[in-house]
């Protein structure tokens, strides 16, 4: 070993004096930097700490939440989300830093924002509530219901969901079929789960989607939740389903981590995605646009669920659903879920005036021209180009801090989301560090250097209500 | 005046910036079974895990090889931002190797005291370098350096137990990113004067802030 590094350190000392660049040789960074390490504490005693830690983890957090959101329920009045069982919160909850409204922080260049260090925190990546473990964390409501449901365990004992239930979407989300517009929510208002789904749907669904169905609602094994010592619940876990997170094919805001980005604390938080409107969406994943959504249904399962790592996934008993029959299967049940209806809009996408209100009129306006959120959500295509764009957030604040374990980096290309149904399914941006519509508003004001005014920011907010 | 704006930036940082050293409670997960604790899942100090230790081994080494070189670069740098380049890196990376040591000592771990195969081997091809070729060889090796010191960086901020060292690495990243982003600038300011044909142009200001 040490006369070979000898022998290396020699040839690359002749290799420097002819100038040929150096070829790395000698260590590369740790490999635990991009795998996952296997644990080398007992079970019982790694349960024991986290529960012992729990308090100041969720402490820690809260801190993080309330130094940038206003968190007060402060819902916009008359305005439901499409099931009709919660309130849509209305108002900025993003806090400005002293000394700055909204309106001069717009006039301020990128740069001067960056300099003076004025960048709202909560326009910042948001961290995953224990950033150094990361993993999936369901909000309690899902948790309730399949532990009722099914007897299945969700709870982790580290940590538990971290954003007040008023700015996550409704429970249970309601569910539209492409092939069934007649019925409307077909939910029954009910959570669809393994014990239900059969019940809920024959009569209404393909035998080819049923068993997509099924599939989609069946747990398999995942990082946090398996049988091995190295999971987050008390019990040996049966696993997550696909719907524990997309329940009822929208999302109920339970939460993860990018499976795209090592190590650890650069991997930013992933707000579950709606599924609705599948059909429309061409790339999938908020990184790795993946081109069918056979092909993320399929490979989600191969790396434990969102975490880029088949290596820990095999040891964790992985599920290769067959990519000629079981995938098409789930794939097609996810392509028959619609978006929420919206009376408001004519057939490609516009507001039909005889419909819609003057605020609503003059906010598509400002959506299609001065604020050009038209460029990337285009109307006739489901509000999607079905690309990836790189709004260069960093621009305004120096990259490189950490904040509670997330270290702050450029968040790159992201996919552009759907606004069909926005209302809906809160929290905003692919990290959820945004909690209404009038935060998204400010956000992209800045992002994008518009200049909004008052009217045309809350007209903006009026037309995405009816979206 | 550069290096001015830049020591003071890099005491801002060290100092406690925006978010300085939130990096959270260690990462029990890499804790030894018989880890000590001062609570349940809170090691006592000088508690040093795996990544630590390694984290420390690295940085030290890095560390080193950043003085050396920027010396090496103040002496024989052809250009004048290359020879104010190297000077700022001593100066920085001097007081944050000054703090790792200090880290290491308290917790009783001897950090290496040579450069590894790859840095001397580095080392060995500025040393026969000179000019334009130096500048440019050495703001290269900047590059990457600082590029592999921000992910060793950021796997301490997840993977380390010791809170005084998670502490210290993100106080860090956000010098090394500049760092980074300033060599990147120079190289590819000098790589465009090296193919442009022998002329009176003057070197355009540097682009660092």
């Amino acid at each position: 070993m040490r006369v070979s590094r000898w022998i290396t350190g020699l040839t690359a000392a002749g290799l420097a004096a002819a100038l040929i660049p150096v070829p790395a040789i000698a260590d590369s960074l740790p490999p635990s930097a991009s795998y996952r390490s296997l644990p080398t504490i007992p079970f019982e005693t790694v349960k024991a700490n986290d529960e012992a830690e729990k308090a100041d983890v969720m402490r820690r957090q809260e801190a993080v939440l309330n130094e940038r959101y206003d968190l007060s329920d402060r819902p916009i009045p008359g305005v439901m989300m499409s099931g009709g069982r919660k309130p849509v919160q209305g108002g900025v909850r993003v806090k400005l830093p002293p000394g700055v409204t909204w309106d001069s922080l717009a006039q301020m260049s990128p740069d001067e924002i960056r300099a003076r260090g004025l960048l709202p925190k909560g326009f910042l990546p948001l961290p995953h509530v224990k950033q150094a473990t990361g993993g999936q964390v369901f909000p309690q409501q899902e948790i309730d219901e399949i532990r009722r449901q099914e007897g299945r365990n969700l709870q982790r004992f580290d940590v538990d969901f971290d954003l007040p239930d008023r700015f996550i979407p409704e429970f249970p989300p309601p569910i539209f079929l492409a092939t069934h517009p007649e019925l409307g929510d077909v939910s029954q208002g009910k959570l669809l789960t393994i014990k239900n789904y059969y019940a809920l749907m024959v009569g209404i669904l393909t035998p080819v989607q049923i068993e997509g169905l099924r599939l989609l609602l069946t747990p398999f094994p995942q990082e946090e939740f398996n049988q091995t010592e190295d999971r987050k619940s008390a019990d040996q876990s049966m696993g997550v389903a696909c719907l524990d997170c997309h329940a009822n094919f929208h999302t109920n805001a339970a939460f993860h981590q990018t499976p795209d980005v090592r190590p650890q604390a650069a991997r930013f938080r992933l707000d579950t995605v709606s599924l609705r409107g599948m059909f429309n969406q061409q790339i999938h994943g908020s990184k790795r646009s993946l081109r069918s959504v056979e092909d993320f249904t399929q490979f989600e399962q191969r790396t434990a669920y969102f975490n880029g790592d088949h290596v820990s996934a095999q040891r964790k008993g992985v599920n290769l659903p067959d990519r000629f029959d079981q995938v098409p299967m789930m794939a097609q049940m996810q392509n028959v879920i619609d978006f929420p209806p919206a009376p408001k809009l004519d057939p490609t996408g516009r507001l039909d005036p005889t419909k819609a209100n003057a605020e609503e009129l003059a906010g598509e306006k400002v959506f299609l021209g001065k604020g050009r959120c038209a460029e990337c959500h285009i109307p006739q295509t489901s509000f999607l180009d079905n690309n990836m764009h790189d709004l260069k957030l960093e621009r305004f604040y120096q990259i490189g801090y950490t904040q509670n374990g997330l270290v702050m980096l450029p968040d790159g290309p992201i996919k552009t989301f759907t606004l069909r149904g926005i209302k809906d399914s809160p929290p905003y941006m692919h990290d959820g560090r945004l909690l209404t519509l009038a935060d998204t508003v400010e956000f992209f004001n800045l992002a994008l250097g518009l200049k909004l005014t008052q009217d045309e920011k809350n007209s903006l907010v009026a037309y995405m209500l009816a979206l | 005046m550069l290096r001015h704006v830049l020591a003071a930036s890099l005491s801002l940082a060290i100092s406690g910036g925006a978010f300085a050293a939130e990096t959270g409670v260690g990462n029990p997960a890499g804790m030894a079974p018989s880890a000590p604790q001062s609570a349940p899942g809170v090691p006592a100090r000088p508690v040093l895990n795996q990544a630590d230790r390694l984290f420390i081994r690295e940085l030290t080494i890095g560390g080193a090889a950043e003085v050396q070189n920027g010396q090496l670069a103040a002496q024989r740098g052809g250009a004048d931002l290359v020879k104010e380049f190297g000077r700022d890196m001593v100066a920085d990376h001097s007081k944050a190797n000054d703090q790792l040591a200090k880290i290491a000592r308290a917790d009783n771990v001897a950090p290496p005291n040579q450069l590894d195969t790859e840095h001397r081997a580095a080392r060995v091809m500025l040393e026969g370098a000179s000019g334009s070729g130096f500048d440019l060889a050495y703001l290269r090796g900047q590059v990457t350096d600082h590029q592999k010191t921000a992910q060793l960086l950021e796997w301490e901020i997840g993977s380390g137990e010791n809170a005084q060292l998670k502490a210290l690495a993100a106080n860090l990243l956000p010098v090394v990113f500049r760092h980074l982003e300033r060599a990147r600038g120079l190289a590819e300011q000098l790589a465009v004067q090296a193919a442009a044909p022998p002329s009176r142009q003057p070197v355009p200001p540097s682009r660092s802030r």
